[in-house]
């Protein structure tokens, strides 16, 4: 099943439990419902759709004012580089919403767009940017597990967050990797444990995790494999154990933030861990990053496995 | 007059003396919050105040003392908040600018231009998805309207057929900078026009003839389903003149936000002798010396209050 049928499989299951929910965005009852994400949603009888006018700074705000009417609601957003017109809302407005405890859930479901080629504009790519300007919950889908377990449970839930898809990986095969452990709040998965290696990923990173984990299995070097879900600092400690047992690390992050989430892992990491080798995998901007370009994050596979087996 | 009506004339003056006692206590450096007066923005609080039902909701811009002094009985609350303490009315959380009392059916202040607009369009969808016979009254300023979420609201209001009112408190300043210094005109009528959006003007701080009329226009919302914008023409009374070597005979200064030197309580409630005073207003329909037995009744009830 592609990642995005996945998804839009899970939304359609939540929000037909859900009484008096609205479900609103641009197009997302209209063409390609959001190149499919919300194609054919069905709610209940005292709940809405609305395809929306294009104005994401009131539209983010007016989550909150149904959030002050008990009134859960999620807004989809074809472009996550749009919700740069509702920053005001992000901030300002749920710092008044948090004051008190929400019985409604306000979610943001957003594409991020890490696809590339999109140009100078729409080619933002820094979920974790939205998240720390007011220390919002954010959560990224990367698998059939993670993504199930945080649609389930955040989707529709008292509260403020966001949910961001990857418009690099809606067409392709969902990953399906079953999971050891997951933390209760959803902020990282563990999929592999191995006494070598801890590959620790962030943001929409997974598939490379994965890849590599596969080709250091391939030559019998045994790596554990996290992925961190989430944009706001929580306890490392469990990551942080395994790396104090394997001694070797490599981080991949394929955000393009300034402000990413993995250097304070890593700050972290290096500072709890003797590390005899590490492997920082995360973007190299060069000075025409904006321009329309490929958005895949450059790894050369071949020089860890080397440093790794050396 | 029937006790109704005097009593809503006593509300004008307990907003204006409520206002004034914080003025004394702000000119003695008392806060350490800004708070924004709205001396001269009584009449319009009070008619809204008294045209509210209980499923209304209220949702106000940064200068709400006068909506949030209306929608309660005494001082202390509000003054404790001020002073940003437990007892306050928001338990010292919020201080003025976002200062909100959900209780009294005002969920939501906020103290950027604009952004309550936004928020108060989904305080309306939610009257309308909990199947809720209210409106939604959103009040911002000839500030707020030149953002850009003030048209986005509308059109959102409009295509999804809510019941809205828009109060706008045009008083003609943005901070130190008039309409005329800052933008051309605005004309709301035709903007509101052109999204099929009705439109009222008030001025003269009239109280009685703002509660008519805002009665109409709420009931007008609800059964047609529709915002209505209504201009209020007013002026934020507390200016000053202020001498420099550049202006040795003063230089004008717009009341905008902190302690209103020129205010003073023991002069009594009536600020300036004009249409731009709603309590000077009041001796329309109130003699004098009635206006000021309850004005000193009231003085009394407050200080008493926030002993």
């Amino acid at each position: 099943m592609k990642y995005v049928e996945y998804v839009n499989s899970l939304i359609r299951d939540e929000v037909i439990k859900t009484d008096r929910l609205v479900l609103y965005g641009q197009n997302i009852n209209a063409g390609s419902c959001l190149g499919g994400l919300t194609r054919n949603l069905k709610v209940r009888k005292n709940s809405k759709i609305i395809n929306t006018q294009n104005s994401e700074n009131t539209l983010v705000g007016i989550g909150f004012g149904l959030m002050l009417n008990n009134v859960s609601s999620i807004f989809f957003m074809k472009q996550q580089d749009f919700l740069l017109l509702g920053i005001d809302h992000l901030v300002n407005t749920y710092n008044i919403i948090r004051l008190n405890v929400p019985k409604a859930s306000f979610t943001i479901m957003p594409i991020i767009v890490d696809s590339g080629y999109e140009g100078a504009q729409s080619c933002l790519n820094s979920f974790g940017d939205f998240c720390s300007i007011a220390r919002i919950r954010g959560f990224s889908c990367t698998n059939k597990i993670d993504t199930k377990k945080i649609i389930k449970k955040h989707l529709i839930s008292p509260g403020f967050r966001i949910i961001g898809v990857s418009q690099r990986l809606l067409k392709q095969e969902f990953l399906d990797v079953d999971t050891i452990y997951s933390d209760r709040k959803e902020n990282y998965f563990q999929y592999k444990n191995g006494s070598n290696v801890t590959i620790v990923c962030f943001n929409y990173a997974l598939p490379y995790g994965l890849n590599l984990y596969n080709k250091l299995k391939a030559i019998n070097i045994r790596a554990s494999l996290f992925s961190v879900n989430t944009y706001s600092e929580f306890d490392f400690s469990p990551i942080i154990h395994n790396i104090m047992k394997t001694r070797n690390l490599v981080l991949i992050d394929d955000s393009k933030s300034g402000n990413l989430l993995s250097d304070s892992f890593l700050f972290n990491a290096v500072d709890q861990c003797v590390i005899d080798k590490k492997v920082i995998v995360k973007r190299k901007l060069s000075k025409n990053w904006f321009y329309p370009r490929p958005d895949k994050l450059e790894i050369n596979y071949n020089k860890i496995l080397k440093l790794f087996k050396s | 007059m029937k006790d109704f009506e005097l009593g809503l004339a006593k509300q004008v003056l307990r907003l204006r003396l409520s206002q004034m006692i914080i003025n004394e206590r702000y000119k003695n450096g008392d806060f350490k919050i800004p708070i924004h007066l709205a001396f001269g923005h009584e009449a319009i609080a009070v008619a809204v105040d008294s045209i509210m039902e209980k499923n209304d909701k209220m949702i106000l811009h940064h200068r709400n003392i006068h909506y949030n002094l209306s929608r309660v009985r005494g001082l202390k609350a509000t003054l404790e908040e001020y002073y940003l303490n437990k007892d306050g009315l928001a338990k010292g959380k919020q201080g003025s600018m976002n200062l909100c009392n959900p209780e009294k059916n005002i969920p939501y202040s906020s103290s950027i231009l604009g952004n309550n607009l936004a928020v108060g369009s989904g305080v309306a969808l939610g009257q309308k998805i909990n199947n809720i016979n209210g409106v939604a009254l959103i009040v911002v300023g000839d500030g707020g309207i030149e953002e850009g979420s003030f048209y986005e609201s509308l059109l959102f209001q409009k295509s999804n057929r809510l019941s809205v009112l828009i109060i706008i408190e045009n008083n003609q300043w943005s901070l130190a900078t008039r309409i005329d210094e800052r933008r051309c005109e605005i004309n709301i009528n035709k903007l509101a026009d052109s999204l099929d959006v009705s439109y009222i003007k008030l001025e003269g701080n009239d109280l009685f003839h703002y509660i008519k009329k805002l009665k109409e226009m709420r009931e007008f919302a609800l059964i047609n389903e529709t915002t209505v914008c209504i201009e209020v023409k007013l002026t934020t009374l507390g200016s000053w003149y202020m001498k420099t070597k550049e202006y040795p005979n003063g230089k004008f200064i717009n009341y905008h936000a902190g302690p209103a030197p020129t205010v003073n309580v023991a002069n009594g409630p009536v600020i300036t002798e004009s249409k731009e005073d709603p309590v000077y207003v009041l001796k329309k329909y109130f003699d004098e010396n009635t206006l000021k037995t309850y004005a000193d009744e009231l003085l009394t009830f407050l200080y008493e209050d926030i002993k």
